[in-house]
């Protein structure tokens, strides 16, 4: 237990930085463009929107910690689903950092440095769309929701779907039994919020999200404990059997998308080469570290799907490539 | 009876975030937990969280934010104080060899060195390095060693010596080890005991063909250092 215990402070340690990174540039995005009318403005397509999300990554260098709480507020700020969740899923890989430790893990193969950031662009897409299949309703945490719709134009939602708002009372007040009753309500959710307030909103999403992170962190280390890593890569001897074990790997391991190339260099001699990419691919997009986050944004129907959608198609990109490359 | 508002108890919970991350920075248990290029982004991030606390019960800032705590925010208040107070009191204490069994060894390695240290200051990193740019063992009979390692068993053959290589964090080290022609006349050191090995190299057949060895001239155990990990 005590390696475990250690275990679980090296990866939430390493990860509270990256959660706060995440939430100071939420909370910075909410005080300068509060109301968020331009990312109203972002694409709704069903494949233009997820493209336009995911292109957002480089603009933050963090991995998928830190990208919780930004992808949060694209969605509370009334940006269209698909260029959220988009930016979600693929933003912890198309992010420079990402692409330049990959090219630094694997100078002799040139192929991942294409096939990792195009990769994780189609699971992204491929998980927008099977995600729009659930009304947002059924979809997204009602917190999420309530504030989301008071941000969208009336043209997008009714009064009804509003529930709040029409008169002056916030949505977060309206639907959130923790919200501070002590603030005073905001009439214009366009209008800048005082700093004082955007502090404390931050505050509380880092404390929440933050006890979620140490769950996640929790069952990482408690799963890599009691699962020894030898036996997972022993598994995997033929292509298939490779790709899922190292999918598997990739879950229960939960480091950082920004130093994972780095990690998956110690074991890429043993694996196939569609293998390697499912562990770049996957473990970004979920992870048993990642869960409880996710949590906070997903309803437990669309975290499943999103689950089962981003195995599916990692399985899939991952054996074309080891039919391309074997 | 006093009313807690719920900006004070946010800020609490803040502070003690703040000074867990403090307290790892502080207290050397970031050198068993992460690389070193991470250390100072958690002070920061510590600096950050108790500046962020201060901000929130500044006098006169936080006045327009009265309101008591909720349920909800206490119950999220309680486990974030007992969480960050484990954190604080049970510093991590891992077993490098239990890691390590459970662990590939890393087969990674740089197609050339930049430079190669002279025998007697090579770390035992350096040398599994040493060996995989140049893998003729026989280049090195004979060269001096002093080396410093945890006591890794295998299943099939004598423990090793071995160190943690780590790219993020702990969550990710995975062992690389030299053999060592362990004394007959002494029993094997047992498993996770820190040892600094001083001899030199030789070759003996290993399963694999010829491989290098150890052959000690004196074994000293040590306290593990203060940054047993390797980058």
């Amino acid at each position: 237990m005590s390696t475990a215990w250690a275990l679980f402070q090296g990866l939430l340690i390493e990860a509270l930085p990256f959660l706060l990174i995440g939430v100071l540039i939420s909370s910075l995005t909410r005080w300068l463009a509060p109301g968020g009318r331009w990312l109203r403005r972002l694409p709704g397509h069903p494949v233009l929107g997820p493209l336009s999300g995911a292109a957002l990554g480089f603009a933050l260098p963090a991995c998928e910690c830190g990208n919780v709480p930004v992808a949060r507020r694209l969605l509370v700020a009334g940006a269209p689903l698909g260029t959220a969740l988009g930016f979600l899923f693929a933003a912890p890989v198309l992010n420079p950092i990402v692409i330049a430790g990959t090219w630094a893990a694997f100078p002799d193969r040139p192929w991942l440095l294409l096939a990792r950031p195009l990769g994780a662009v189609l699971v992204s897409l491929a998980l927008c769309l099977l995600l729009r299949l659930i009304p947002e309703a059924e979809l997204l945490q009602s917190d999420v929701l309530a504030e989301r719709r008071l941000n969208q134009p009336l043209s997008a939602v009714t009064l009804l779907q509003r529930r709040s708002g029409i008169v002056g009372i916030r949505a977060a007040m309206a639907t959130d039994p923790d919200a501070d009753p002590g603030r005073k309500a905001t009439p214009d959710p366009a209008s800048r919020p005082p700093l004082q307030e955007v502090l404390q909103h931050g505050g509380r999403e880092f404390l929440q999200l933050a006890v979620l992170l140490v769950a996640g962190c929790m069952l990482a280390a408690l799963v890599q404990t009691l699962l020894p890593r030898q036996w997972l890569l022993n598994l995997g001897g033929s292509p298939t059997g490779s790709i899922v074990a190292l999918m598997v790997l990739s879950l229960v391991i939960s480091v950082c998308s920004s130093v994972d190339a780095f990690l998956a260099l110690s074991f890429a001699a043993q694996v196939t080469p569609g293998a390697l990419l499912a562990f770049l691919l996957l473990g970004p997009v979920i992870d048993l570290k990642l869960a409880g986050l996710l949590s906070l944004l997903l309803r437990p129907k669309g975290l499943l799907l999103a689950m089962a959608g981003a195995a599916l198609a990692v399985l899939l990109i991952a054996q074309w490539i080891n039919l391309w490359l074997l | 009876m006093a009313v807690v508002k719920a900006h004070h108890l946010q800020a609490t919970g803040l502070a003690l975030w703040g000074l867990v991350l403090l307290r790892a920075s502080s207290d050397g248990r970031l050198d068993l937990l992460l690389r070193e290029v991470f250390h100072p982004l958690v002070g920061l991030a510590g600096l950050i969280l108790m500046s962020w606390a201060a901000a929130l019960v500044l006098p006169g800032r936080s006045s327009s934010m009265g309101g008591p705590a909720t349920p909800g925010q206490w119950r999220l208040g309680a486990a974030t104080a007992a969480i960050a107070l484990l954190l604080i009191g049970l510093p991590p204490n891992p077993s490098f060899a239990d890691l390590a069994q459970q662990r590939a060894s890393d087969d990674s390695g740089e197609a050339e060195l930049a430079f190669v240290l002279p025998p007697a200051q090579r770390s035992l990193t350096d040398w599994v390095r040493l060996l995989r740019t140049q893998s003729d063992p026989r280049l090195y009979v004979g060269d001096p060693v002093r080396i410093s390692g945890f006591v890794l068993p295998r299943r099939d053959g004598p423990p090793v010596l071995a160190r943690l290589l780590v790219r993020c964090c702990l969550a990710d080290a995975t062992p690389v080890g030299l053999s060592v022609r362990w004394p007959t006349n002494q029993p094997l050191p047992r498993a996770d005991q820190w040892l600094q090995i001083d001899g030199d190299m030789a070759v003996q057949q290993g399963p694999q063909g010829d491989e290098l060895v150890v052959i000690p001239q004196r074994i000293t155990p040590i306290r593990r250092p203060a940054r047993p990990l390797e980058p």
